[in-house]
């Protein structure tokens, strides 16, 4: 487990040593969210869900965030290494293929939750947000970064430029998240919004999260966590695939 | 007096000496790129343990993608590589290997030390600081000790990269054009390291294009053409079987025999 443990602090050093970059920015970024949404709008909006608009917003918002760093983490960590060629430096050694996946799955992870309970604490500060059920918003925090810090693993392995790497996160997963509920219940969707919603899986991510804080959302917590589980187990099964064949990683 | 980890590294040396299996064992390796290009047609090789062997060939003739197949670097397409008697691919033949690879391919977030920690720590080393301080100082690095790779000379980036090949202490030392593009200088002080390190009973495979850097440095030579092995044999040896006072002429009249 040696080498293991010295790819996990590899990957968390770099997160560190780019701290700036890597959890500052995003966390200024939503806490800006919050602060411009919630405070301006929430004067004018109703509750939402039984809740105050800018706490409503502010587990959406958390989910986002991790979500999208997770991924970025990853998907830039391990193009970087290929492109440099570093990567060799690990797919030489001797470490099993599941070790080198949850290696570099690891970063991801750190990063997400580096920047979760940096906003987490700014949110309890500046507006008050609960932690109603935290088994549930632990379970649903675990899941879903597992799920994008693997789709962030399988991106960099078979991303040929760094567009690639950024399509991914500004095509698919910010879209899915502005429209899976961070701002809004679901229920104030007309139809057929509010049915094509449910396709959506950030939608069940965010649902879930949003049970953790305010003990409510708009699905069941049980679905949300089937769903999110459903996703990320054979995402991160297809990341461990690749480095166990050497899929896209050697020729 | 040798220290206790001299003592180690000695005894370590008589074991690998005196071990049956040939260091290094390819059989009908072949490996044909996803373009259709044929790298490598039936390859067979054989490098007795604590041998340096030099393999010369011209750009595109298999080197590269030999040592790539022999460090788990490509997927061969088929054939058997054996490391020390195990399979290429199992962790301890893995733990066995260091390679230099032909391009710098430093981790561009970490520093000197950091390099060579980290390194050690993928191949299984509990506590290696004090082996990475031992090549810091050995490769003339401490005043960049703190240093990130993209800030160091290019020779300095040359030294690093061999050290890391090192820092593990393998049995298997393949260092692919380890002097290429560097000043003479610089190359004669990698060869003082190299030689240093046969000295100790660690087998070395080297390609390289510089035919006096093989002449110098190795005990047999292979020459390697289109992906097959077309001689081995001691630079007089090859000098014999292929005429030509210099081992440039040798290797002018295999290639193109």
């Amino acid at each position: 487990m040696t080498g293991l443990v010295w790819l996990c602090r590899r990957e968390t050093l770099r997160v560190s040593k780019l701290w700036t970059q890597t959890i500052l920015a995003p966390v200024i970024s939503s806490i800006l969210f919050i602060l411009v949404f919630g405070l301006s709008l929430g004067g004018r909006i109703d509750q939402v869900s039984s809740v105050d608009y800018e706490v409503f917003i502010v587990p959406g918002l958390i989910t986002m965030g991790m979500v999208q760093a997770a991924y970025a983490n990853n998907a830039s960590s391990i193009f970087q290494a290929r492109f440099d060629r570093y990567i060799h430096d690990v797919l030489s050694a001797p470490l099993p293929a599941w070790q080198v996946a949850l290696g570099f799955t690891v970063g991801g992870i750190f990063r997400a939750l580096a920047i979760g309970g940096s906003l987490l604490l700014l949110s309890v500060i500046f507006v008050g947000v609960p932690v109603e059920q935290p088994f549930a918003l632990i379970a649903a925090v675990a899941l879903g970064l597992v799920l994008f810090s693997a789709l962030g693993v399988v991106v960099g392995i078979y991303a040929e430029t760094w567009d690639h790497t950024t399509f991914i996160s500004n095509i698919v997963i910010l879209p899915l998240a502005f429209v899976g509920g961070v701002f809004y219940s679901i229920e104030v969707l007309p139809s057929p919004w509010e049915e094509l919603s449910h396709f959506n899986p950030v939608f069940y991510l965010v649902n879930a999260v949003r049970f953790g804080f305010l003990g409510e959302s708009d699905v069941s917590i049980w679905l949300s966590l089937a769903v999110v589980a459903a996703l990320a187990v054979p995402v991160y099964a297809w990341s461990q695939w690749l480095f166990t064949t050497g899929r896209r990683l050697k020729d | 007096m040798p220290s206790c980890s001299a003592g180690a590294a000695a005894v370590d040396s008589l074991v690998w000496v005196f071990r049956d299996d040939p260091a290094l064992s390819l059989r009908g390796l072949t490996k044909c790129y996803s373009d259709g290009t044929l790298a490598l047609e039936k390859f067979d090789l054989e490098i007795p343990s604590g041998a340096f062997f030099g393999l010369l060939g011209p750009n595109g003739a298999g080197k590269t993608t030999l040592i790539s197949a022999v460090c788990n670097l490509l997927r061969v397409s088929s054939g058997e590589i054996r490391v020390f008697g195990e399979p290429h691919d199992t962790l301890t033949a893995r733990s066995w290997i260091g390679l230099a690879e032909q391009d710098i391919n430093l981790d561009r977030f970490l520093t000197v030390r950091e390099t060579l920690m980290y390194h050690g720590g993928y191949f299984g080393m509990k506590d290696p600081g004090p082996r990475a301080d031992e090549l810091v100082a050995a490769f003339g690095l401490e005043h960049k000790r703190d240093t990130r790779a993209p800030r160091l000379s290019g020779g300095q980036r040359r030294r690093l990269l061999l050290a890391r090949a090192l820092m593990h202490r393998p049995r298997l030392v393949i260092l692919d054009e380890p002097t290429a593009g560097v000043d003479y200088e610089l190359r004669m002080e990698l060869w003082r390291y190299i030689r240093q390190l046969h000295s100790e009973g660690t087998t070395i495979l080297l390609t390289t294009h510089y035919l006096e850097e093989a002449e110098e440095l190795c005990d047999e030579i292979g020459l390697i053409r289109d992906g097959h092995l077309i001689a081995r044999d001691t630079a007089s040896g090859l000098r014999e079987h292929f005429g030509g006072e210099r081992l440039e002429d040798v290797y002018v009249n295999a290639m193109s025999s």
